[in-house]
C-alpha cells in the first residue's frame, strides 16, 4: 500500500470517500455517530470532518508526525491507514510483521505509550501524540538489548516471522517487571502466536534474560 | 551453533519477500475468488472494476499467453477458471492496482455469474460417485484373509480425521520483477522455486531459462508452501507480464485461509485381529483421502499414508487400501507428515479399539507389537537399526511409566469431574522422497580470495535452521571457521531443478552435494600444496582449524595462504556438488521395494487432565525419546521436535476445518481456528535424544527431524480418550479427531448438546 495518496490514472475518477473508507477514517473518537451513516450526513461530514487530536484530519491524505524510538517523523497517511501499514509502507520499518491484519496473532504487536498494541488494529491517526517503540528501537547502536541477547542464546526463533512481536511483548513485561514468573510470561505473550511452536524456548529466554538483566 | 539468523530476526531486519525496498512503480493485486464450491461460469463482468482509481489491469485466464496449467503431478488444476469453478476461492480474476486498498476495491466491483452445480465435501461419497485422482493403490503383504481365522479377537471400526490448516505466520507472497529480453524474475516465498520456475514458464509460454526465482528465506511452510506457493507467484508473474511493471502479490489472511489447500481429511475403515497373547496377527485398512478439487500432491500424500499404515508395529498380515476421493474443497496438499500422520492415527485407533475389548491398556498391545531388527515393512523394506523397542524402553525407564500409570488411577479415584488420561506414542517415519527421482540436489561453492566462502543449494530456509545447518557442514568439510561461510538464498540460476525442500530431507540431500563440492576444491587444494610445499602424498595432507597439516604436522600454511596460493596458480576455487540418495527404490507395479533410506524412530509420553463437566483439558506432560542419529545441532533440532510436537497436538485438539455442505469454509480466521498458543504447550516438556545410534545416510550421521516428531501428538488423542473413558466408561467414543472440548462435552454429555452435525447445516 505505497504512495496511495494523489495517484491517480489519468482520467479515472476523482477519489470519492466510500463509506469503508469513511468508518475507517473515523477513528475511536467517533465510532458513536457512525451508526446512522446517510448520505446527508456524509456529506455534512465530508464539509465538516471529525476532530483527531483537536486538529482537523482527512478525508484526503494528511501529513502527520509520529514519534517513532525517539524520533519524530513525518509522512502523509490516509485516514483508513493502520499504524502497521504506515509503519511498514511508508516509512520501511519493515521489522514489525502483519500476520493476520486482524489483531489475531500479534505478529504486528509494537509498544505504544508503555502498552503493547496491535498495530494492525490500531489507526495511524490514533497514534499521533504517542510515544511508539518497534522492534527497530531496541537495539539503535550495536549492541542488542538483552530481551534479543536471551532469544538469541535460547534459540528462542525459528521462521522468525512472529519475532518481532514476540520480543516487543517480552519487552514490555520485562520493562515493567524485571523478574516475571513463568505464568507472567505466559500472559505476557498469550497474544502472539507461534506456529513454529518455540514458545518452550520463548519462555526459557525471557525467564533467563529477568535473571540477568535486571 | 546457534541459528544463523537469530540476530538479524530478534532486530527485526531479516528481510522477507515484502521487506526488501521495493522497486519503482511496483504494483499490487487482489484475488477474486470463486463464491461457490461448484459451477459453470456465465459470464465475468469486469468494466465497473476497470474504472476503480487506480486499476492498472485485470487479467482473466484468457489473458494468460501460454498453458493455463499449475498441476504438478497431474494437470488438471487451471492458475485461472475458464468455464467452471471447483472449489470456494478457487482464483477467477485478478485486479492489479497501484496500491492493495484500491485492488480490493475493484475486485468488489468484478460481478461473476455462476451457475451453481451440485458440490461432493464428504470423501465416501466422492469415491462412491467414481471421484477419484489417479488410480486407488493396495500395499499387501501375507494373507490378510486366511489370517482371521487364527485371530482370537477381531476388531472392525471407523476413523473420521479433520485436515489442518498451515497457518504459517506469512501468508503466500511473491514478488515479480520483469527484466530485459521478455525475462522474469520472482521473489517467492515458496518451499519448491523449481515447481515455480517450471510453471511460470509453463504459463508465459517461456523456456525455464527466462524465469528466475529467488528465495531467502519463508515466514513459515510447513508444506503449505510446497505445491500451494506456486499458483500465486503464476499469478504475479502474469500481471507483470501484461503490465510490464513489477508486481507484488500478498494473500491477506482470510484468502490464504480460504483459497490454499490444506492437510487432507481423512476417512477410514479398519478391521483389526489378534492372537490371545495380544500379538497383532491381521490389519486391514481402507483410506479415503478428501483430495479436494484437484491433485495437487494428493497421490503422492496418499502413498506415505500406505507406506505408514502401520505406524512402528511389525504385523505378519497386512492389507492397506487408499483413494484419493476428489470434493469441492480447496486442493489439499503437503503438511508436515505428508499422509503419514493420518495412518497412524487409524493404527493407534484400532489398537485402542482392541484394547478397550479386551478391557487392557493400549500399552500392552503396543509394546507387544513393536518393530525389531529385520521385521519387514508391508511394502517389502526390512527394518534395519530399528529403534522402536529401544525409544520404547528408554521412554517407560527414564520418564518412569509404572509410576505416571499409579499416578493417573489415583487421580481417578479420588476425583469426579475431573479425571486424567495418559497414552504411549511409539513413531516410525520413513526418510526420503517416496518419488524416487526426487531424491537429488545440487550445490555450488565458490572460494573467495580473502578465504571467504558462498554456498548456494537448492534448499530453502523457512526456519527450520536449513541455513545454519549448510553453514555448519561446509565449515566441517572445508576445515574453516563458520563465519567465513554464507549461505545464499536458493536461486535458479545457480542450483538448476532443485527438488522442493520437503519431506525432512533437505538437509540430508542438500548437505551430502555440499560436502561434495567441497571436497572437490578441497581435494584441488591439497593437490596444489603438495606441489608447492614438495610434498609425497596428497592423501596425508588435512585441513583443521584453518591450519594446513601434512600428517599430523602444521605445515605453517593456512587457510587463507592456501586459497591465495591456488588463486595464483590459477587453480579453479569454485565446484558444483550433487548427490543423489543411493539404494533406494520402489516398485509401484509390485508396491514392494526399498523406499527410505533410512526410518526415525520414537516414543513419546504423555498425560492429559480432562474437565469432564466442562470438556476442556491441560497437557500436564509429553516427556519424549527421540532417535536423532547423531545430532548436527542439538539446539536446533530440540526446535523442531517441539515445534513440531505443537502442530501434532494441535491437529488433534483444537484446529478445526469447518466446512458447510456447500464447501464454505467457516473457520476461516485466526479467530474461529485455534493454533496452540502459550497457554497450550505442556506444562512439563521433556525430550531426550538416542544418540547410541549408529550414524544414518544423512551428512556426518545426522537423522532428519523436521517431520517425525508431529506423530507425538497423535498420543494426546487417546490420552483424552483414557479420561474420558475414566468419567464414562460407556461413553459412546468415536475416532473422530479433532478431539476439540466442545466434542469432548457432548461425548460425555450427549443428552446436553444439540447434534453437532446439525451445527454444520
Ligand atoms: S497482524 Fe496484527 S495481530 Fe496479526
Ligand atoms: S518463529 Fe515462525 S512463527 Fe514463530
Amino acid at each position: 500500500m505505497s504512495n496511495s495518496q494523489d495517484k491517480k490514472k489519468p482520467g479515472g475518477k476523482s477519489s470519492a470517500m466510500s463509506r469503508r473508507n469513511f468508518i475507517k477514517g473515523l477513528g475511536v473518537t467517533s465510532v458513536g455517530v457512525v451508526a446512522t451513516p446517510g448520505v446527508e450526513f456524509l456529506s455534512t461530514l465530508r464539509q465538516n470532518p471529525p476532530l483527531a487530536q483537536g486538529k482537523l484530519l482527512g478525508p484526503d491524505a494528511v501529513t502527520i508526525t509520529l514519534e517513532i524510538n525517539g524520533k519524530k517523523l513525518q509522512t502523509s497517511v490516509e485516514p483508513r491507514m493502520t499504524l502497521a501499514d504506515v509503519l511498514r509502507d511508508q516509512l520501511h520499518l519493515t521489522g514489525t510483521k502483519i500476520g493476520c491484519d486482524r489483531g489475531a496473532c500479534g505478529a504486528c504487536t509494537i509498544i505504544m505509550a508503555g502498552k503493547t498494541v496491535s498495530s494492525c488494529m490500531t489507526l495511524a491517526l490514533d497514534a499521533i501524540g504517542q510515544s511508539i517503540e518497534t522492534i527497530e528501537g531496541l537495539s539503535p547502536a550495536e549492541k542488542l538489548h538483552e530481551i534479543q541477547e536471551s532469544f538469541i542464546e535460547h534459540d528462542g526463533l525459528q521462521c522468525g516471522f512472529c519475532t518481532s512481536g514476540m520480543i516487543m511483548s517480552c519487552k514490555n513485561l520485562l520493562d515493567s517487571n524485571p523478574n516475571p514468573s513463568l505464568q507472567q510470561v505466559k500472559v505476557a505473550t498469550s497474544g502472539n502466536l507461534c506456529r513454529c511452536g518455540t514458545y518452550p524456548k520463548v519462555f526459557d529466554a525471557v525467564l533467563a534474560a529477568g535473571r540477568d538483566g535486571h | 551453533m546457534k541459528h544463523i539468523d537469530a540476530a538479524a530476526h530478534t532486530r527485526g531486519e531479516s528481510q522477507y519477500v515484502d521487506d526488501s525496498p521495493q522497486p519503482l512503480g511496483l504494483l499490487h493485486v487482489a484475488v477474486l475468488g470463486s463464491p461457490l464450491a461448484h459451477g459453470k461460469i456465465l459470464s465475468i463482468e469486469i468494466e465497473d472494476a476497470l474504472q476503480c482509481d487506480g486499476v492498472i489491469t485485470i487479467v482473466l485466464a484468457g489473458d494468460i499467453p501460454g498453458e493455463n496449467q499449475i498441476g504438478a503431478i497431474i494437470p488438471d488444476e487451471h492458475l485461472l477458471a475458464e468455464k467452471e469453478v471447483f472449489y470456494v476461492g478457487e482464483p477467477v480474476a485478478i485486479v492489479v492496482a497501484e496500491n492493495f486498498a484500491q485492488a480490493l476495491q475493484a475486485k468488489n466491483k468484478i460481478q461473476v455469474q455462476i451457475e451453481e452445480l451440485s458440490a461432493v465435501t464428504d470423501p465416501r461419497a466422492a469415491f462412491a460417485n467414481g471421484q477419484i485422482i489417479g488410480t486407488p493403490r493396495t500395499f499387501v503383504f501375507g494373507d490378510v484373509e486366511n489370517a482371521w481365522k487364527q485371530c482370537d479377537l477381531i476388531v472392525e471400526g471407523r476413523c473420521d480425521m479433520g485436515g489442518q490448516e498451515h497457518v504459517y505466520l506469512e501468508t503466500q507472497r511473491a514478488r515479480a520483477v520483469p527484466l530485459e529480453n521478455g525475462a522474469m524474475r520472482l521473489y517467492a516465498s515458496t518451499q519448491s522455486p523449481y515447481a515455480v520456475q517450471r510453471t511460470v514458464a509453463g504459463i508465459l509460454g517461456l523456456p525455464h531459462h527466462k524465469i528466475e526465482v529467488d528465495v531467502k528465506r519463508l515466514g513459515g511452510g510447513f508444506g503449505g508452501k510446497e505445491d500451494q506457493a506456486t499458483a500465486w507467484s503464476c499469478l504475479a508473474a502474469l500481471a507483470a507480464w501484461k503490465t510490464g511493471k513489477p508486481v507484488e502479490l500478498v494473500l491477506p489472511r482470510h484468502e490464504d485461509m480460504v483459497m490454499t489447500g490444506k492437510r487432507h481429511p481423512y476417512s477410514s475403515d479398519f478391521k483389526i485381529g489378534l492372537s490371545a497373547q495380544g500379538k497383532i496377527l491381521a490389519y486391514d485398512v481402507k483410506h479415503y483421502q478428501n483430495s479436494g478439487a484437484a491433485a495437487d500432491l494428493s497421490t503422492a500424500v496418499l502413498e506415505r499414508t500406505l507406506f505408514h499404515s502401520t505406524n512402528a508395529y511389525f504385523i505378519p498380515n497386512t492389507r492397506i487400501f487408499g483413494a484419493c476421493c476428489r470434493t469441492n474443497l480447496p486442493p489439499n496438499t503437503a503438511f508436515r507428515g505428508f499422509g503419514g500422520p493420518q495412518g497412524m492415527f487409524v493404527m493407534e485407533s484400532a489398537i485402542a479399539k482392541a484394547a478397550e475389548q479386551l478391557n487392557i491398556q493400549r500399552e500392552e498391545i503396543q509394546r507387544r507389537n513393536l518393530l525389531c531388527e529385520n521385521d519387514i515393512f508391508p511394502y517389502g523394506q526390512h527394518a534395519h537399526e530399528a529403534r522402536a523397542e529401544k525409544t520404547w524402553a528408554e521412554a517407560e525407564n527414564s520418564f518412569a511409566l509404572p509410576g505416571l500409570k499409579e499416578r493417573v488411577a489415583q487421580f481417578n479415584q479420588n476425583n469426579f469431574e475431573k479425571k486424567k488420561g495418559y497414552a504411549v506414542m511409539p513413531i516410525c517415519f520413513g526418510i526420503s522422497f517416496t518419488t524416487h527421482f526426487l531424491n537429488q540436489a545440487g550445490a555450488l561453492v565458490h572460494v573467495y580470495t580473502d578465504g571467504s566462502v558462498s554456498v548456494s543449494t537448492g534448499g530453502v530456509e523457512m526456519g527450520q535452521g536449513f541455513s545454519t545447518n549448510i553453514t555448519r557442514i561446509a565449515a566441517k568439510a572445508f576445515g574453516i571457521n563458520q563465519v567465513r561461510v554464507k549461505v545464499e538464498s536458493a536461486n535458479t540460476t545457480r542450483v538448476a531443478n532443485m527438488s522442493p525442500s520437503a519431506a525432512s530431507a533437505t538437509t540430508d540431500l542438500n548437505g551430502n552435494a555440499t560436502i561434495n563440492a567441497v571436497t572437490e576444491i578441497v581435494d584441488r587444494l591439497k593437490s596444489l600444496a603438495v606441489s608447492e610445499l614438495g610434498l609425497g602424498q596428497k592423501e596425508k595432507l588435512s585441513l583443521k582449524k584453518e591450519r594446513l597439516f601434512y600428517a599430523g604436522k602444521d605445515t605453517g600454511w593456512d587457510w587463507k595462504k592456501l586459497v591465495q596460493t591456488a588463486y595464483l596458480n590459477r587453480v579453479d576455487l569454485s565446484a558444483h556438488g550433487f548427490y543423489a540418495t543411493p539404494g533406494i527404490c520402489f516398485d509401484k507395479q509390485k508396491e514392494k521395494g526399498h523406499p527410505f533410506a533410512y526410518h526415525v524412530y520414537g516414543t513419546a509420553l504423555l498425560e492429559v487432565t480432562v474437565d469432564c463437566l466442562r470438556g476442556t483439558y491441560n497437557i500436564d506432560s509429553t516427556k519424549i525419546v527421540h532417535d536423532l542419529g547423531r545430532p548436527l545441532n542439538e539446539l536446533i533440532d530440540r526446535g523442531q521436535v517441539e515445534g513440531a510436537l505443537a502442530q501434532g497436538l494441535g491437529w488433534m485438539t483444537l484446529e478445526e476445518l469447518i466446512f458447510d455442505k456447500r464447501g464454505h469454509f467457516l473457520s476461516n480466521s485466526l479467530a474461529t481456528y485455534k493454533v496452540p498458543d502459550v497457554f497450550f504447550m505442556p506444562d512439563d516438556l521433556e525430550i531426550n535424544f538416542l544418540q547410541t545410534a549408529p550414524g544414518a545416510s544423512g551428512p556426518y550421521g545426522a537423522k532428519a527431524v523436521g517431520e517425525p516428531p508431529f506423530m507425538y501428538g497423535i498420543g494426546l488423542f487417546f490420552a483424552i480418550r483414557h479420561a474420558m473413558r475414566a468419567f464414562n466408561p460407556k461413553a459412546d467414543l468415536p475416532f473422530n479427531s479433532p478431539l476439540t472440548p466442545e466434542k469432548v462435552l457432548l461425548q460425555l454429555h450427549p443428552q446436553w448438546g444439540i447434534d453437532a452435525e446439525n451445527r454444520r447445516r
